[in-house]
């Protein structure tokens, strides 16, 4: 018996899990479930020692257990297949499966003839067609994630948690999958599932535990809900099936399309996107993580390169190659990656926000320092970003205040298109609505904004239209009445119409 | 037969140390062109070679364990000159006998190990720039032991150092043969799976429960012990003392690894330093036959041996250039392959009952 009572955890001013529990019994599959950021993987990330929780406590059989990192997990019990992976792409399959785990004969040398019977049991029981000296990283992504998972099995866990595993498999591959969990259920394994595809938690599991905005919300058999009912604990609502959601194309005549996004695929992620913005329109991106929303953008940014398609920018086909040429045509780009992507923390906060307008001008322009302090001072006072001097450094600002400086770094420069990739990540909820209100007055004003965010609330309250993505393609285009938090949420499961049909089919075939 | 041997030439192509593999090959032909093969191939040539390059490829070996574990020494060059100071020093000094002044060596060359080791992977200092810093410190160690080049080795052994057992095989050789047989146990225990782990992914290492801190220092007691047979050699080959020799072998041993195909961290083998650091001395030993036909061929030619140091310098730069090249063509390869293999998986589902392009958008 595995519990978890009253766990606390807070990154900063985020809470990630509030008062949270959950307990696993021998011999069953438990399904973890929640929408995006209700704290599943932090809950997994505690049991694999990642993370340290601020309160509350790990029971095992009843008794109190501390877990500080990796190491004491594995000596737990405990194994986990994680959703980023953690394979070794530069290492051989056999290497990676056994890594820490290794057979040793007496001479304290790795004993080749036990490891490749480990290796040939584990690929067969799994299904896995490879070769054990092959590279990780020349194997395919979904037969990476049956070796996260094998690997996880093959140390021999009392308990093992799946975190979002079947993402990246094939039908077959989950098929194979659910065999061994079965399999592993007879022989007394705990199995915590977190996923995202219903159909599966229908298929394998026994209990369930929902989870909505760090709290754990109910606890119970499998048998006692139906998919409205998880979709109503998941997001505090019913979901309302009368109206249909009806993908059709956006035909507002006179207004100018600024942005044309035809059958884009990007390898891996993307397979099929199609997507079309208006002048002063606000476009939403939504899904679930890992859906291709980051590589749409940053493709129609120039900073990747896409395999087919066609990207049409203010009626000509954008060949960008580099972000530093579609900037200087008039787009702006705002990541949610603050410190990777959009604040130079060590310089001033007027460098930062000139920032923007040295990418656009020459290269050795002349800049008058009087113009830049009053541009700079001018776009702190219109955005009320809240800062000591134009000349502290970006660090000394609040999370919310160094987004909003990256706002006004591009709005100041009123780009045609502007770009905004989850821009309100860990950004407190003032700061939050302050963005959105900028960015409505800019929309009215006619700039066309496409915008990606994991918050449903986000996506409803500012977008015009919402293309939801799924599996690398647009499961749903939310218009009008159709913008429904059931519905958004129904569409990022992929549960639209289509894909009900999907299912079905396979579940039959 | 024939197919066992396209195989093997398969895997040869596909290793990491491919590239520094064609290298050796390259500088081994041109070497022996210019310098006539029969004199080339004589014992006495290859003993010469041997004798007086083994300490820079075993540096190159010890450097190479450093990589893969995602770490590096820059002062292992210097280390070499500690070695042999020490040696020198402790058996004219204290008049201890030779073979324990050569254990001293060899204890200094693991100290100063573990005193980089803790700079870089407890403090967490760029390597890079922590090894460079202990290569002053270790210099000025040096000068502190020995302040003027000096002493002598007892003759019976550099004589042994410098003959041929059989006949026929270099005893520089056998110090060579040695080191490779180590780690080429170590490569079969557990910290040689580890330390590819940890030069790989050290996140995803300390989650499997390895700790990248003693993996690490692992390493560098080994590179300590190899550095320190590697002094040895030099010390033997000299038959004196000199605190200020064998600087730069520190970082030509890291760019000859480079040439031999190791990444920074978790990539390529020992194989790689091994001929990384043969086409190093390979093309050194050209350039200079090269100068010296040259003389030969025209009459009154003379060049100081700063231009031979320049053109095999500027060889060794074209060659590593190569290894760009060679990567990135790798990694084209690599990309084409994994996109062929989701092409043919969709292809293949398509007949199978459902239809094409629903099966397509599930994916």
């Amino acid at each position: 018996m595995f519990e978890l009572r009253g766990v606390d955890k807070r990154f900063d001013a985020v809470v990630a899990l509030n008062n949270a529990s959950l307990n696993v019994k021998p011999g069953e599959v438990h399904a973890l479930l929640g929408s995006n950021g209700s704290g599943k993987s932090t809950m997994i990330k505690i049991l694999a020692g990642l993370v340290n929780p601020n309160a509350g406590e790990i029971l095992i059989d009843g008794s109190p257990v501390e877990i500080r990192n990796g190491y004491d997990s594995r000596k737990l019990g405990i194994a986990t297949a994680f959703q980023d992976l953690s394979l070794i792409p530069t290492m051989s399959v056999r290497d990676n499966i056994l890594l820490g785990n290794e057979p040793k004969n007496a001479l304290g040398l790795v004993d080749q003839r036990a490891s490749d019977e480990i290796i040939s049991r584990l690929l067969e029981r799994f299904q896995i067609d490879c070769d054990p000296d092959d590279y990780v990283q020349t194997l395919m992504p979904s037969t990476q994630t049956m070796l996260e998972v094998a690997k996880a099995v093959a140390l021999k866990p009392r308990l093992l948690l799946l975190d979002e595993v079947t993402a990246a498999l094939h039908y077959d591959e989950i098929q194979v999958l659910f065999s061994v969990m079965r399999e592993l259920k007879e022989e007394g394994i705990a199995m915590v599932y977190v996923t995202h595809r219903m159909n599966e938690v229908f298929e394998v599991c026994d209990r369930t535990t929902i989870m909505r905005s760090g709290e754990s919300v109910i606890t119970g058999p499998m048998d006692d809900f139906s998919l409205d009912d998880i979709v109503y604990y998941m997001t505090g609502q019913r979901p309302d099936k009368s109206k249909k959601d009806v993908v059709h194309s956006h035909s507002d005549g006179g207004r100018e399309i600024v942005l044309d996004v035809k059958n884009l695929s990007i390898f891996p992620k993307v397979h099929d996107i199609s997507l079309r913005a208006h002048k002063g329109e606000i476009v939403g991106i939504g899904g679930l993580q890992g859906q291709g929303q980051p590589e749409l953008i940053r493709a129609i940014l120039g900073a990747i390169r896409y395999e087919e398609g066609e990207i049409i920018y203010d009626g000509e086909p954008s060949t960008f190659k580099l972000p530093s040429k579609a900037v200087k045509n008039g787009m702006g780009f705002i990541s949610g990656e603050r410190n990777r992507e959009a604040v130079f923390p060590a310089r001033t906060v007027l460098e930062n926000i000139l920032a923007g307008k040295v990418a656009k001008g020459k290269t050795f322009a002349y800049m008058p320092a009087k113009a830049n302090r009053s541009f700079a001072q001018s776009a702190v006072d219109k955005y009320n970003i809240v800062i000591g001097s134009l000349n502290h450094p970006a660090s000394s600002l609040s999370g919310g205040n160094q987004q909003k400086l990256v706002v006004a770094r591009w709005i100041a420069m009123q780009p045609k298109l502007l770009l905004l990739d989850d821009p309100t990540r860990g950004v407190d909820i003032h700061s939050r609505l302050e963005i959105h209100e900028i960015l409505k007055e800019c929309a009215n004003d006619g700039m066309t904004i496409l915008i990606s965010s994991s918050e449903s609330e986000e996506l409803l309250s500012l977008c015009d239209v919402i293309y939801v993505f799924y599996e690398g393609c647009v499961s749903a285009q939310l218009t009008g009445e159709n913008k429904t938090p059931e519905k958004l949420v129904a569409a990022m499961m992929g549960m639209s119409e289509d894909h009900e049909i999907v299912s079905t089919m396979e579940a039959k075939a | 037969m024939i197919d066992t041997l396209k195989n093997s030439f398969a895997r040869l192509r596909r290793s990491s140390f491919f590239a520094g593999f064609v290298l050796f090959i390259i500088a081994l032909i041109l070497n022996a062109a210019l310098q006539g093969p029969a004199s080339f191939f004589s014992i006495k040539s290859i003993n010469t070679l041997f004798a007086k390059n083994a300490a820079f490829i075993l540096v190159a070996i010890g450097q190479s364990l450093l990589l893969i574990a995602g770490t590096m020494d820059v002062s292992c060059g210097i280390q070499l000159a500690l070695v042999n100071v020490v040696t020198i020093m402790t058996h004219q000094v204290w008049g201890i006998p030779f073979g324990l002044s050569c254990l001293l060596g060899i204890g200094a060359a693991v100290l100063a190990s573990i005193a980089v080791w803790v700079c870089c992977s407890v403090f967490r200092l760029p390597a890079l720039l922590a090894s460079y810093a202990m290569t002053y410190v270790i210099r000025g160690v040096n000068v502190m032991i020995m302040s003027v080049p000096q002493g002598k080795v007892p003759r019976e052994w550099y004589m042994a150092y410098d003959s041929q057992l059989f006949g026929l095989i270099p005893v520089s050789f056998f110090a060579v043969l040695g080191v490779l047989l180590i780690c080429r146990f170590a490569r079969k225990t557990p910290f040689g799976s580890h330390i590819y782990a940890v030069g790989g992914n050290p996140r995803n290492a300390f989650a499997a429960g390895i700790s990248p801190v003693k993996v690490q220092l692992k390493a560098f007691l080994l590179k300590g012990v190899i550095v320190g047979i590697a002094g040895l050699c030099l010390t033997l080959m000299i038959a004196a003392g000199n605190p200020l020799q064998a600087e730069d072998y520190g970082i030509r041993s890291l760019s000859a690894c480079i040439l031999g195909g190791l990444g920074f961290g978790g990539w390529g083998s020992v194989a790689s330093a091994v001929f990384g650091s043969g086409f190093f001395v390979l093309i050194q030993n050209s350039v200079y036959y090269f100068f010296s036909l040259l003389v030969r061929m025209i009459p009154g030619f003379s060049v100081s041996s700063y231009w031979q140091n320049f053109v095999s310098d500027v060889i060794i730069f074209l060659g590593l250039l190569m290894t760009i090249v060679t990567a990135k063509g790798r990694q084209e390869v690599l990309r084409e392959g994994i996109v062929r293999q989701f092409k043919r998986i969709d292809y293949r589902k398509k007949p199978e009952g459902l239809d094409g392009k629903e099966a397509a958008s599930h994916e």
